[in-house]
């Protein structure tokens, strides 16, 4: 079940590339996208404070950048 | 002798490599962005965390940009090691072996964790390979009194249809030292309840950094181990419409080498579920993870939509399903309000035991370390962030964290079904963020 | 050979950053577009005879804010064989109007809501600039703005400044 889920994702990954020439928008249409809250990493510094915890505290770690990093946090 | 690091000096002689050349603090900070943060975290009873982080960024000129970020955390409190409460009271020994302290009747054993702070510096830089990619590279450094991080990591990322699409990939190489308070404990191995070794202990009851040690124990099998980490990670950012963005990341992890939780141990329980010993835990010196991360961003006339789920397998057996929630409300022009909501559930370790049976044959490997045990956990939390008249950005976070460990199916022997095994865990987290 | 590697990943580090404003190889006619501004002529074509640097633009785009500054400085200095023109691109023309206040404009500005005359120019990012010679072709392109590189934009100006019509 596990793997079946990482397969698909993989999956959808590489399909997703291939569908990606009809999604998207024209150059000058980014004005909702360019704002400064619409960025992924927005909130650098909460998102980086919320990953320690949550690797300090519970059994998975990574996600958004590298899993990689360590701290003896008990 | 312990050697301790001095903090105070070494920040004190970086600080003046830097603002020696420029003639003020405006023209140091020329061209920086800088987010600075201070957050609290605080467990009922047990753990409390202070963190300080100053992350800056910086564009030469030609999209090079390099990112710079220290963190400063302080741990103070206990943390519960793995032991189970009994109906009545227990005497359990330090970590370091020196010393010990009473568990009252119907407590979960914690062990008065030792003061500790650690300090992170991470350093990114990042150019352009052509004027449709970039390549990064990165540094991290991590260091506390038992354990010692470095870490290498580089990426590619690729942009295709007009910047709609990226793909990028990278590596990272991550080398970890442990030296434990005490030494590195012998798996399975009794911990004692007393050694008898002179205490260094101040007056709150927390070990002095500077303490001696004397390990001539025969629970302890050598003084540090290390282990190493290897993640390969692939992304996909994708501009949906004008108004959604979608980001898809897979990523694999190898880890090897020492990952046994020195201070954490398990009970050995008899028929009547009244506690034999203490012996301490093992896990395997290998971990394959691998994790798919689905995220989107929406942009909403009153704000701003962010939504993001994350499943994570390995081959300890810890699966885990992440939800995590934001959603920006423009108060006006110069602020705004951000509910946060996360939800997350893990399922136990292969070898997660909450106790071990008086006369069974010890497993290769076990822990009852409840962040590797079945658990579900939530968050709760609100953001207020407002612009201030010379541009910069000023905000508080509040939030609530519940862990609720959950029984994976162990039968309880005799009084353990009287005590609580599977206590939650509540912790309140409050922050500051300033930005210029 | 110890001292070779270093120098061929830097010529392969810094080779690429200086190809996005090479030349066009088949130089193409600039697509016209009507300007209905109180100082200029009614299109594009009727400026054959002066070079006309284009600049597409819009309020949200962050390169634009530097890119203004040195717009106004070129027309400033080359008055008559020069004409700099901005075409505003946002869909509400209060947020242009709201950038101008902040960062003044001594050039004519066509609005171009819709993205018809960016479409035409097949923009690919934000902000494009197009050098357009005295025949009427475009013959340099560039893709953002870069401060750095404003002596290699004023250097294309010159060009084509210099030739004859």
């Amino acid at each position: 079940m596990r793997h079946k889920i990482l397969k698909i994702s993989a999956l959808l990954l590489l399909i997703q590339l291939a569908g990606c020439a009809n999604l998207g928008v024209q150059p000058w249409e980014r004005d909702l996208l360019a704002k400064d809250e619409m960025a992924l990493d927005s909130e650098g510094n909460d998102l980086g404070l919320d990953d320690h915890i949550y690797f300090s505290k519970e059994g998975t770690s990574g996600g958004r950048a590298f899993a990689g990093g360590g701290c003896g946090c008990n | 002798m312990k050697k301790t690091i001095n903090i105070t000096a070494a920040l004190a002689s970086a600080t003046c490599a830097l603002l020696h050349p420029y003639a003020s603090a405006n023209d140091m900070l020329e061209g920086w962005k800088v987010d600075t943060s201070l957050m609290y975290y605080g467990e009922t009873d047990r753990v409390t965390a202070v963190e300080t982080v100053i992350a800056g960024q910086k564009d030469f000129g030609d999209e090079r940009l390099f990112t710079g970020k220290i963190v400063i955390d302080t741990l103070t409190g206990a943390s519960a090691t793995g032991a189970v409460a009994q109906l009545t009271a227990q005497t359990v020994s330090r970590p370091s072996g020196q010393g010990s302290y009473t568990v009252n009747a119907g407590e979960t054993p914690l062990d008065n964790t030792f003061k500790d702070t650690r300090v992170q510096v991470d350093g990114q830089w990042t150019q352009p390979w052509s004027d449709v990619s970039r390549i990064t590279t990165g540094l991290h450094l991590s260091t506390e009194h038992d354990y010692y991080s470095l870490g290498f990591n580089g990426s590619y990322a690729h942009d295709f249809y007009n910047k709609n699409t990226t793909l990028s990939g990278g590596l990272a190489y991550s080398y970890d030292v442990i030296k434990p308070e005490g030494g590195l404990p012998v798996p399975f191995s009794t911990k004692t309840a007393s050694t008898g070794y002179s205490e260094d202990y101040d007056d709150d009851g927390y070990i002095e950094e500077d303490g001696d040690d004397n390990y001539a124990n025969d629970e302890r099998s050598g003084s540090s181990d290390n282990k190493s980490t290897i993640d390969v990670l692939f992304g996909l950012t994708q501009v949906i419409n004008r108004r959604m963005l979608m980001q898809f990341n897979l990523g694999v992890s190898q880890i090897n080498g020492y990952s046994t939780d020195p201070y954490k141990v398990l009970s050995i329980v008899n028929d009547q579920g009244l506690t034999q010993s203490l012996v301490y835990e093992n896990r395997p010196d290998s971990r394959i993870k691998t994790f798919a991360f689905w995220q989107t961003k929406y942009a909403l006339d009153f704000g701003v939509a962010d939504f993001s789920y994350r499943f994570a397998t390995d081959d300890w057996k810890v699966d885990s399903h992440t939800f995590d929630s934001r959603l920006r409300i423009n108060l006006s022009d110069s602020s705004y309000l951000q509910p946060h909501f996360r939800y997350y559930n893990q399922s136990a370790a292969e070898f997660f035991q909450p106790f071990l049976m008086e006369g069974q044959a010890l497993p290769e490997f076990a822990t009852a370390d409840y962040r590797l045990g079945e658990m579900t956990a939530y968050t709760l939390g609100l953001k207020y962030g407002m612009e201030l008249d010379n541009g910069d950005e000023l905000s508080f976070r509040l939030e609530y964290y519940q862990q609720s460990p959950k029984n994976a199916g162990f039968t309880e022997p005799g009084t353990l079904k009287d005590v609580d095994l599977y206590p939650s865990v509540k912790a309140v987290i409050a922050q500051v963020n300033y930005r210029f | 050979m110890n001292f070779l590697k270093p120098v061929l990943v830097f010529c392969c580090l810094a080779l690429p950053v200086y190809t996005s404003s090479a030349l066009a190889d088949n130089v193409s006619p600039a697509p016209n577009f009507d300007i209905k501004t109180t100082q200029l002529k009614s299109s594009l074509q009727d400026l054959q005879g002066k070079v006309v640097y284009v600049d597409f633009w819009a309020s949200w785009c962050k390169p634009c804010r530097k890119s203004f500054p040195w717009m106004n400085n070129m027309q400033a200095k080359y008055p008559d064989d020069l004409q700099v023109i901005a075409i505003n691109l946002d869909a509400e023309p209060e947020l242009a109007a709201a950038f101008l206040d902040k960062v003044p404009a001594h050039i004519p500005i066509v609005y171009d809501p819709q993205g018809n005359i960016a479409k035409a120019y097949k923009l690919l990012g934000m902000p494009s600039s197009y050098l357009i010679d005295k025949k009427g072709n475009i013959r340099f392109s560039h893709k953002g703005f870069f401060t750095e590189r404003e002596s290699l934009y004023e250097n294309e100006i010159n060009t084509l400044l210099n030739e004859q019509e």
